[in-house]
């Protein structure tokens, strides 16, 4: 584990190659997440759907050779149902998440300051509201379990393998279904 | 240098991105979210809101590791469009006539938009990349959020786009 300024050098570093991924992928432009919403750009689908099958794959084989461990931060049922289907509006409006905002920023697209004062309301708002939440929200439903690891990948009872085969199996559908590629 | 200038595949951005997260949670063993980054800079904005009305001097930013990425993907984005010549400067989100209509739909659709992703986000408990980054661990939570996110998105997206209320770029 990095401590200290090499921490930080590497999470600039990989901050730079996270920038120039999101232009490159186009999970950059508004235009682009707008088409994906609208079921017209098969292009992030296929980005996201590949990301989720191999990465799947790679942190269960990083996990199992005990070269990293879960961190996960722990989820309640309710809480990730409506804050889903909140950031779910949020999305379809601005088609932008925090990472996103700052990579528009630095493509010149200014308007995606809007975006980024809305998030930082967000913030000092929920920290206004929180006393009330940790006694509602938080309360509705017991913490969710840690995820099941397999000691097989091939294991049918794995659940890795099952989110593997469907993402994969969707990215080859979508490629048939989706051919139109929008610019920004 | 087609690889600078060019847009990647699909299949480069995906690898890429999940390797990222992998790296991330190696290099870091912390969960990869930047929440804590986004947390840091509102209670840093509204200190400098403060210090502003009193008149004091204001400090630098924190810098720390969450913190630090953000800065990175503001270079990294940055150096990636002037590439690609896609850096563009833009004060608004749609291209139709009217300043007034224009203004408004961007004021509106960004903060509003804004509002909404990160308010659902500070609920489920970490930001976009570190739900995805929890849905690629199979956090239950995480799952249960991005599929509620997307179908939402989906639905709200394709029932403005019928009524003419929302536009691309």
């Amino acid at each position: 584990m990095l401590e200290g300024n090499y921490r930080l050098a590497a999470a600039i570093f990989l901050g730079i190659f996270c920038g120039f991924l999101l232009v490159k992928s186009d999970l950059a432009w508004r235009k682009t997440c707008l088409n994906m919403f609208l079921l017209k750009d098969g292009r992030l689908i296929k980005t996201l759907l590949f990301s989720l099958g191999s990465g799947v794959a790679l942190i269960y084989y990083l996990q199992y050779a005990e070269v990293i461990t879960p961190h996960v931060r722990p989820g309640f049922f309710w809480a990730s149902l409506i804050g889903g289907i909140i950031s779910g509006v949020g999305l379809a409006l601005c088609c932008r998440v925090p990472i996103t905002v700052i990579a528009a920023l630095g493509a010149g697209r200014l308007y995606a300051l809007w975006t980024l004062a809305g998030m930082l309301l967000a913030v000092s708002f929920v920290d206004l509201i929180s006393g009330p939440l940790s006694s509602s929200i938080y309360k509705w439903s017991t913490p969710l379990e840690a995820p099941q690891k397999a000691d097989y990948f091939l294991d049918p009872g794995n659940p890795a393998l099952w989110v593997v085969g469907v993402s994969f199996i969707s990215l080859l559908f979508i490629q048939f279904v989706f051919r139109g590629e929008s610019e920004e | 240098m087609r690889i600078l200038t060019g847009k990647w595949s699909f299949y480069i951005n995906g690898a890429f991105l999940s390797g990222m997260i992998a790296l991330c949670l190696y290099l870091f063993q912390d969960t990869v979210g930047m929440n804590d980054g986004m947390i840091m800079i509102s209670e840093y904005a509204g200190k400098t809101v403060e210090q502003t009305a009193e008149h004091k001097e204001i400090k630098l930013p924190p810098l720390d590791w969450q913190t630090g990425f953000l800065g990175g993907i503001f270079i990294g984005a940055l150096a990636a469009s002037l590439m690609s010549g896609n850096w563009k400067i833009r004060f608004f989100q749609e291209k139709e006539s009217g300043i007034v209509s224009r203004s408004l739909k961007t004021v509106l659709f960004g903060f509003a938009g804004g509002f909404l992703v990160m308010l659902g986000l500070q609920l489920a408990g970490d930001s976009f990349l570190g739900q995805w980054s929890g849905a690629l661990q199979l956090s239950g939570g995480s799952w249960i959020f991005l599929v509620s996110s997307f179908a939402v998105a989906c639905g709200v997206a394709i029932l403005l786009e019928q009524r003419n209320a929302s536009g691309g770029e």
